[in-house]
């Protein structure tokens, strides 16, 4: 890939994955408030009408576990390990506050080791149901508006109906630019890599919506102008997972020889191709994007009449990905200890198989430390389906 | 078949009969189809227990059909089933060694696999799941199975709880809490009525939640009899005493089972028979399911004087009247009220002793109320759900009792790979050797 190092959106962007929260800190200077949050369950739309900046925590996959193994045990998921241990070291010290919502038992679980040793001034766990019937929109919305009241308390300010409305249009936009991103990576070979959308998704989520949507129409705009690479003939690769949020994944892969081209990732096409409904009552539209559009395994997805069916409204969009960015093979990478991923493996790798995509599996610690394993079942996994 | 541990003994007649209790639960899934009756696959603490029995659906209790795999010693063979098709072994082993069975007998055309524990379980008509504030696996266990048994419908509702936060007051959440647990309750029965093909008796329902209260209430009447010095009963067979009220509440059988035992802790009382002679050591299982392939680890801790005359585990249940429910004519409502009543009535507790927790100020009672000298808890690898936070609830513990002797021990539930006899008996010694030091100095 070339003209990366001299192209502003991606220099930025690079910034900001480097050095993660530097904006964030430059906001609380200014007198923000800071939020952190965990997961694609946090309802980012509120907080941005709360007028706070919403930061979604990261792991560091190239530091080692130290000062969070003496709070939280080694049998939870290692990607919330390493988002603690970098909480609980400092690196996230400009947080006012944290949501957590309840998407995992590695989260929820661990609820209270969190807030007592981060001790934020403001705290709050969102209990996101794990059903989507009618009752669960009711009480997602119940419990938003629970949320919306701690915040208020919080803040001392009034979060209106009109301020949720107009994050709802900022939040939507941010989601349709993104779109337009990835569709650059649709062409053979893509107009971005796979380690440069990573920097941009990650920089993403640690701006405030509105600055978000600046930097990726920036990167959209440089990647669309700079000249194309020339390697068409590599394999494309598509990757599954939750937060996968650091380059040496994507770096594994395309050192490997292939080009990354999409995911279906918790901080990538997961999060933004979803949008919210404009609704009359903004909370409706927020808790069905929420609970009934957004595809991860902790949400429970079984109105269908039969098992196929049922597979069709969990994974269909993932044959769709494949079929529109040209996949040739998925890599499922999946952390260890995540009971929710784990026990899908077997139906989603059948599933995507089943369409003639070729599937690896792969279940490792969030740790560059173990990535050499890895590394080697990509290239044989290449080599396989070359 | 792997070697089979010699039983573990019982300081209780009463729970010598457990083991038929465990049988008749799995045979009534097989004779289930000869007597025209729906097999549910469930799980326990769901609040599908009074519906089914309502409806004569018999359930199939896969944590249990995992335990007794494991307390034979003979899961691995289900284990490495589920592996062989991608299931990790870090994920509950109780499901996967489940989910491992039922993989294999469909492979087998539906033949019983050869060594199933107890001539094993029946194939369930229907999965019944649940998502909770704890336990993915109440879910996607479910979402699992039907990947090997395409034909048998999944139903998966939400039972939640307000959760705890020091600074909100959950009596304002609980009124919508309950509303939608009796909605999902409702949508339940409308599942079962559709696939069982009968409706819901009413009156029926009403009659068995009345008895799963009863039973609740000389539940812990009983073990409150625990409070005795000796203590009559550990947690080693509290782990096999808790069966009636944890697969078969709202039967008659459970609740007569807990007053066999209420008359026999009570003549032990009298005679002054005690689980250790002479009793050294008071300890509180705090948390954490147990390692059902060592249950003889508790007769290590009773070899040393060590007793425990209560735990966390399983003890699921609480006075009725503690509870304080309100009335209502709606039998889903009133287990939803026990439902989320039971989780919240520990949070005021809490809130009086400084960073304290719900689950905390739970241990501290039971400390307090049965004169403990120690706690135990025990971290399962492969379970998130009971044993993440255990590290937390121990610091906390040390904020209230300084140098309170606490020990951790690792395992897990059904994998008895995570094992080490010699280690473990070890990690005791030492214990023991810990309260013997801190008995002194409080003494000083």
């Amino acid at each position: 890939m070339t003209g990366s190092q001299n192209s502003k959106g991606l220099e930025k962007a690079d910034r900001y994955y480097k050095q993660y929260g530097e904006r964030a800190k430059e906001l609380k200077k200014e007198g923000r408030k800071i939020i952190g949050y965990m997961s694609a369950l946090t309802p980012v739309e509120i907080l941005t009408a709360a007028g706070v900046a919403p930061i979604r925590l990261k792991g560091f996959m190239d530091e080692a576990v130290t000062k969070g193994d003496a709070y939280m045990e080694s049998i939870i998921c290692p990607f919330v390990r390493s988002a603690f241990d970098a909480a609980v070291k400092g690196r996230f010290g400009f947080m006012d506050g944290m949501v957590l919502p309840h998407q995992c038992d590695s989260i929820d679980r661990t609820n209270e080791v969190w807030s007592s040793n981060l001790n934020l001034p403001y705290w709050h766990f969102l209990n996101v149901p794990h059903v989507t019937g009618g009752p669960s929109i009711e009480f997602m919305k119940e419990i938003l508006r629970v949320f919306i009241g701690t915040l208020e308390k919080f803040l001392g300010t009034k979060i209106t109906d009109t301020a949720i409305a107009q994050a709802i249009k900022a939040h939507n936009e941010n989601r349709r630019l993104m779109r337009e991103l990835y569709i650059l990576r649709k062409q053979n070979p893509p107009l971005i890599s796979g380690v440069e959308m990573m920097k941009v998704l990650v920089a993403a989520m640690s701006l405030p919506v509105d600055e978000s949507s600046a930097l990726i129409k920036s990167v959209t705009e440089e990647v669309k102008k700079r000249p194309a690479p020339a390697d068409g003939n590599r394999k494309r690769i598509m990757i599954i997972g939750d937060q996968i949020d650091h380059i040496a994944i994507p770096e594994a892969i395309e050192n490997a020889g292939a080009w990354l081209v999409v995911d279906d990732l918790s901080i990538g096409v997961k999060v933004y191709w979803p949008e919210v409904d404009e609704t009359t009552d903004p909370l409706q539209g927020i808790a069905e994007r929420y609970l009934r559009k957004l595809k991860i395994p902790t949400t429970f997805v079984g109105e269908g009449d039969t098992y196929e069916e049922n597979l069709e409204a969990r994974f269909g969009h993932l044959k769709q990905r494949i079929a529109e960015f040209k996949v040739d093979g998925a890599i499922l990478f999946i952390y260890k200890y995540c009971d929710p991923y784990g026990f899908e493996v077997p139906a989603v790798k059948s599933y995507i198989e089943s369409g003639g995509t070729p599937v690896l599996y792969l279940e490792d610690e969030y740790s560059t430390s173990t990535l050499a394993r890895v590394k080697t079942r990509i290239e044989a996994f290449l080599e396989m389906i070359a | 078949m792997a070697e089979e541990k010699k039983r573990r003994a019982v300081a209780t007649k009463t729970a010598a009969g457990i083991p038929k209790f465990v049988r008749g639960n799995l045979s009534a899934t097989l004779k289930a189809k000869e007597e025209g009756k729906k097999v549910a696959k469930a799980f326990i603490h769901d609040g599908h227990d009074e519906i089914m029995r309502a409806m004569d659906i018999v359930p199939a209790w896969g944590e249990s059909f995992s335990g007794v795999c494991a307390a034979k010693r003979d899961a691995e063979k289900f284990l490495q089933k589920a592996e062989s098709d991608n299931f990790s072994r870090s994920l509950c082993t109780y499901a996967t060694c489940h989910i491992g069975f039922e993989m294999a007998r469909e492979e087998q055309g539906g033949a019983m696999p050869e060594g199933a524990p107890w001539g094993g379980m029946g194939r369930p008509d229907m999965i019944l799941g649940n998502g909770q504030l704890l336990c993915d696996p109440r879910f996607k266990w479910p979402q699992a199975l039907q990947h090997y048994l395409r034909d048998v419908p999944v139903f998966v509702t939400n039972m939640y709880y307000p959760p705890w936060d020091p600074n909100v007051d959950h009596h304002e959440q609980e009124k919508f809490y309950v509303k939608y647990c009796t909605e999902e309750l409702h949508e339940t029965v409308k599942f079962c009525e559709k696939v069982t093909g009968k409706k819901m008796d009413w009156d029926r329902l009403a009659a068995v939640v009345d008895l799963s209260d009863k039973t609740w209430d000389l539940f812990v009447d009983t073990y409150d009899l625990r409070k005795a010095i000796p203590t009559p009963m550990d947690t080693g067979d509290a782990m096999n005493t808790m069966v009636p009220i944890t697969f078969n509440i709202g039967t008659q059988e459970a609740y007569d089972f807990y007053v066999e035992l209420n008359n026999e802790l009570k003549e032990k009382i009298a005679q002054g028979i005690g689980v250790a002679d002479p009793e050294k050591y008071r300890l509180i299982w705090a948390a954490g399911l147990p390692s059902w392939f060592a249950l003889n680890d508790f007769q290590y801790f009773n070899g040393k004087g060590a007793v425990f005359p209560v735990e966390v585990t399983y003890r699921d249940h609480e006075k009725i009247e503690r509870l304080d429910l309100p009335k209502t004519n709606d039998p889903l409502e009133r287990i939803a009220w026990r439902w989320v009543r039971y989780w919240t009535h520990w949070y005021d507790a809490a809130r009086k002793i400084p960073g304290s927790t719900p689950k905390v100020a739970r241990i501290i009672e039971y400390f307090e109320d049965y004169k403990c000298d120690g706690v135990v808890f025990h971290s399962a690898f492969s379970c998130r759900s009971w044993h993440a936070g255990i590290i937390h609830q121990a610091e906390v513990l040390r904020k209230v009792y300084k140098d309170i002797p606490i020990l951790i021990m690792e395992g897990d539930i059904v994998d008895i790979s995570s094992y080490n006899e010699a280690d473990t008996h070890n990690r005791i010694d030492a214990f023991i050797e810990t309260l013997e030091a801190y008995r002194n100095k409080q003494k000083n």
